[in-house]
Formats: C-alpha cells, structure tokens, sequence
C-alpha cells in the first residue's frame, strides 16, 4: 500500500495532468480528499488511536501525524478500468509548503469554475449576438 | 446535511468537527464539471434538427466545487458548494488550515506560530481539567468533553445545533 504513493512532485504533476484531462472531456470529477494518516506508520503501531482505557487517545497523540492526500477521476462502477488514484501522504512539517503547491495546481486545474470578470463580459458578448440574429448566430457558434 | 452558506463557517464548523474527531473525519473537495454540451446538444436536436450542427461552443462548461467534511463516527457531515474560481485559492487555504487540525499541529492564527510546534498540545494533554462548574448534574458525557479539551465539546455542541 505504501509503496503507491506518489512523492509530492510526483503528485502535483499526475494532479495537473488529472485536471488536463478533465478540461479535454469537458465533463467528470475529480475527488481530492484528505484524512489523517493514523495507520501504518510505526510510531503508531503499538498505540492504536483508541483503547478501552483512554476512548479519546486520539484528540492528542504524542506527536503530529501525517496528513494523507488522495485524488481521483471518480470513475467507479462501470468504468472502473479508467480509474485514476493518486494519493500522498504529507509529513506535518511540510503542510505548509504542500498546500501552497496544492493551491496554484487546484486554482490552475479548476478553470471552468465561474471567473470574476470573464463571466460578466461573456454574458454581453452573448447578449449582443442573441440582439443581432439568433439563429445565424446558433450556427456559426 | 444542507450546505452552509459561507466557506468561512464551514470552515469553523469542520475545524471543530476535526477537533473533536480527528482521526475518522475526511474531507472530501469534488470539482465537478457538468456535461452542458450533451445537453445544449440534444435540445439543438429537438429544435434544429435540420441544421445538423453540434455548435453549441458559447455555452461554457458548467463546473462547481463542493466540500464536504464528513465524520463516519458520528455521521456529521458539513458542506459548502460554489461555483467561482476566486474562491478557490481561498478554500485550498481553508483546507491546509484544516490540515494542521489533523496532523494534531496548533492552529495558525492569522500571523503562522512557527516556532511552537507541539507546545500546546503536550500541555493540553497532561493537565487534568479542572471542571468547577461541571457540578451542576451534568451527564456522564461531561468529563470525556472536558479531557478533549474546550474546542471538541465546543463542537459537539454546534453540531447538535446544526442538526
């Protein structure tokens, strides 16, 4: 399992290219999920997150835990071939660092959400070639 | 689990829903970009079915991004949806924010603490809460809210109001 991740230059990379994809098909989603990674590290090993003496072990572990960071194309159930998983585990000093990174890959990926000012002059544009021939208009589109 | 109407209460709500569950909540962020072509497509269809022309380049491509906060334990599920590309950088920043509370690191303020990595927390732990006022008849559930520090009971709290 741990062996599959993906270093964080890796991941950024193979996220971009996710996001690529998703504009070519101008459909789908991409699922980013992050959890943190309470298993298979072996500081952990001999204290599960939970026992019977202390239920709430968990709200405050000796030392910081990593964050796992997982993306996928969301393709389950009948395309389950074209599935994409990506995943990353990120150490708590480097949070900071990643989520920078994390941030331009998502702002430069996510380009179909609303823009600011691009929306405003797209909606005139096409008010003005609905005003001049709509269905002329419909055509050369 | 309707969703809330601004990112920044989400981001309140599910940093106390971290808090009081850091090892079983998830956040999931899904971008999703609908597929406004097949659609636009098949009304041209009905409409100018003569035509034959599958145009319908202006309509851009409808895409949202939801978040969701979700705790299988207790089943909370906290989410926030929009459809502007300036709030990305925004919730990318919420969520590296939201991060720290699950690497169990101490919140940042507004000015980053960098020099205090697990003070607080060390000293969080050790202490035995003192509970002057938890005198009142309260359930059984009080102390465990008390051990997990103000901020976890806090969000249990807020949570039941949600509901």
């Amino acid at each position: 399992m741990s062996s599959s991740h993906l270093s964080h230059d890796e991941f950024f990379t193979k996220l971009g290219e996710l996001f690529e994809a998703n504009r070519q098909a101008g459909k789908g989603s991409i699922f980013l999920t992050q959890k943190r990674l309470n298993y298979d590290t072996p500081s952990l090993a001999s204290t599960p997150t939970t026992t019977p003496d202390d239920p709430l072990r968990d709200l405050h572990p000796e030392s910081p835990l990593p964050v796992i960071i997982r993306a996928s194309n969301g393709k389950w159930k009948d395309e389950k071939a074209s599935k994409i998983k990506l995943s990353t585990i990120v150490q708590p000093d480097a949070l900071e660092g990643f989520y920078i990174r994390y941030a331009d890959v998502c702002k430069g990926g996510m380009q179909a959400l609303k823009k600011r000012d691009r929306s405003k002059r797209k909606r005139d544009k096409a008010k003005k070639k609905k005003g001049s021939g709509a269905a002329d208009g419909d055509k050369k589109g | 689990m309707p969703f809330l109407p601004t990112s920044q209460q989400w981001l309140e709500q599910s940093s106390l829903l971290l808090k009081a569950r850091p090892s079983t909540t998830k956040i999931t962020t899904r971008y999703t970009v609908e597929d406004s072509k097949s659609t636009g497509s098949k009304r041209k269809r009905r409409t100018a079915d003569a035509s034959g022309t599958d145009t319908d380049a202006p309509a851009a491509p409808k895409a949202v991004l939801i978040l969701k906060t979700f705790d299988p334990a207790s089943g909370v599920c906290l989410k926030y949806q929009t459809q502007k590309a300036q709030e990305v950088g925004r919730l990318v920043g919420a969520l590296g924010r939201l991060s720290r509370n699950m690497a169990a690191l101490p919140e940042t303020a507004e000015e980053p603490m960098l020099d205090a990595p697990t003070a607080e927390q060390g000293t969080g732990t050790s202490t035995p809460i003192p509970e002057p006022a938890a005198k009142d008849g309260r359930t059984a559930a009080d102390p465990k809210a008390g051990q997990g520090a103000g901020g976890g009971g806090g969000g249990k709290k807020k949570k039941k109001g949600k509901k």
